[in-house]
């Protein structure tokens, strides 16, 4: 049910970012940010899913109900950041400006040949820090999203892709792993998306703005399996209030690789831990800029808890012998089984 | 009915269950059963975690764009047989 809803509000976005690219290129920015309004307004009325996850993301983060006023708003930054993602794709002189916080632990990284892992979230734009990441060659970061997602979606969100197709990894099984794990002995930046989790895939639990919610125990696992450095990383939009847009590119130590296999449980739970909390951090920081339209919290699954199955149902001996994995979910995570 | 593992597949079978730290006999592996989805249920992390431990343990490098990838790690047969012959 919410991979469905997913997969239509992603074909959603891509129309939007379509028609967002196309005003750039022929009418210019002024034009492109005043047709955002009826666009959003568009979008306000009939994405009702989305407002309600709006309202459930405020109730969390303020403790009471969102006026429609800050759910517009939040809607129309939405808009905007992906008309601003088009200006810099196009290497538009009306571009918007951008600063970076905190990338020198990156690049002491880098310096010394080794690769990191930049484990992102729907806060922020990631597309229009890729973007402006392409004008310089130490930023180039390659972008698998993510990870256990169906090939569809991926197929849809590489083809909204025309301007950056390269720096992105489809997720397809065998090969595109061990590209990851090449580009990273190369010395290369990966970024994963770390906090949707989709269909059927294992998650573990995080208490996030006062509430427990469910992320995907798939980027923490791929993480401690690459064995290098992994740090937080959004590009916030910010200057809504003033109009005058700029963004504001920050990467955040999380955690150094695991030193041993045996050791990778109790790491992917800090790194769990970590990660949410620098998440969260954050969404305080820029509320406008979360990204996710839907209830976050709600537990997909009316029935048993989701735990470590494999993707198809598989049969029983499957099943045994992934739920008594030691990297199982119910041993991972703050929260630990529910 | 369940083919017999060879002592090289026995091998590797052992390097499968210890690498991914499963709860499984290794010798209860069928070399036949798909290693992934609907055989045993590894998926493409696990099949990266695979192929770490192969470079580390028969120094073979098993890299994005090889044409067998698609066959290397179709079960343990299969993946048995791609060792040696890389090795040889």
């Amino acid at each position: 049910m919410a991979q469905a809803w997913f997969e239509k509000r992603e074909r959603g976005s891509g129309w939007g970012m379509r028609v967002a690219r196309t005003l750039v290129l022929a009418l210019g920015r002024r034009t492109g940010r005043a047709l955002l309004w009826p666009i959003t307004a568009y979008f306000f009325c009939f994405l009702r899913e989305g407002r309600i996850g709006l309202r459930r993301y405020y109730e969390a983060l303020e403790g009471r109900r969102p006026s429609l006023r800050t759910v517009f708003a939040h809607y129309l930054t939405f808009a905007r950041t992906i008309l601003d993602r088009a200006y810099l794709l196009a290497r538009h002189p009306d571009a918007p400006p951008y600063e970076i916080r905190g990338f020198e632990a990156v690049r002491s990284c880098l310096d010394r040949g080794r690769g990191a892992v930049l484990l992102g979230a729907h806060l922020g734009s990631f597309e229009a820090a890729r973007a402006a990441a392409s004008l310089r060659p130490e930023l180039k970061v390659q972008v698998i999203m993510n990870v256990g997602v169906s090939r569809k979606l991926n197929e849809t969100l590489g083809a909204l892709d025309p301007g950056a197709q390269d720096s992105i990894l489809a997720l397809g099984g065998a090969a595109s792993l061990l590209r990851v794990k090449e580009i990273l002995a190369e010395g290369g930046l990966v970024g994963l998306m770390g906090d949707r989790a989709l269909g059927a895939e294992p998650t573990y639990e995080a208490e996030f703005l006062g509430r427990v919610a469910r992320f995907p125990l798939g980027p923490l696992r791929l993480a401690a399996t690459l064995q290098v450095p992994v740090f937080f990383f959004t590009a916030l939009y910010r200057g809504a209030a003033t109009g005058a847009c700029r963004y504001e590119l920050v990467f955040e130590p999380l955690c150094e690789p695991p030193p041993e296999a045996a050791a990778r449980v109790d790491w992917m739970r800090r790194l769990g831990e970590r990660y949410v909390e620098t998440l969260q951090a954050y969404c305080r920081a820029a509320p406008d800029n979360w990204f996710n339209f839907y209830d976050f919290w709600q537990v997909q699954d009316s029935g048993s808890p989701r735990r470590r199955t494999p993707d198809d149902g598989g049969d029983d001996r499957v099943g045994r012998a992934r739920m008594e994995r030691s990297d199982a979910p119910h041993d991972v995570g703050p929260r630990g089984e529910r | 009915m369940k083919s017999e593992q060879t002592d090289f597949e026995c091998e590797i079978a052992q390097l499968l269950v210890s690498s991914l730290n499963l709860a499984l006999d290794p010798v209860s592996i069928d070399p036949e059963e798909p290693l992934f989805r609907e055989g045993l249920g590894l998926d493409s992390i696990d099949m990266l975690e695979i192929a770490l431990a192969i470079s580390q343990h028969y120094g073979i490098q098993i890299r994005s764009d090889d044409p067998e990838n698609a066959t290397i790690f179709a079960s343990l047969r299969a993946l048995a047989a791609a060792i040696k012959a890389r090795r040889a």
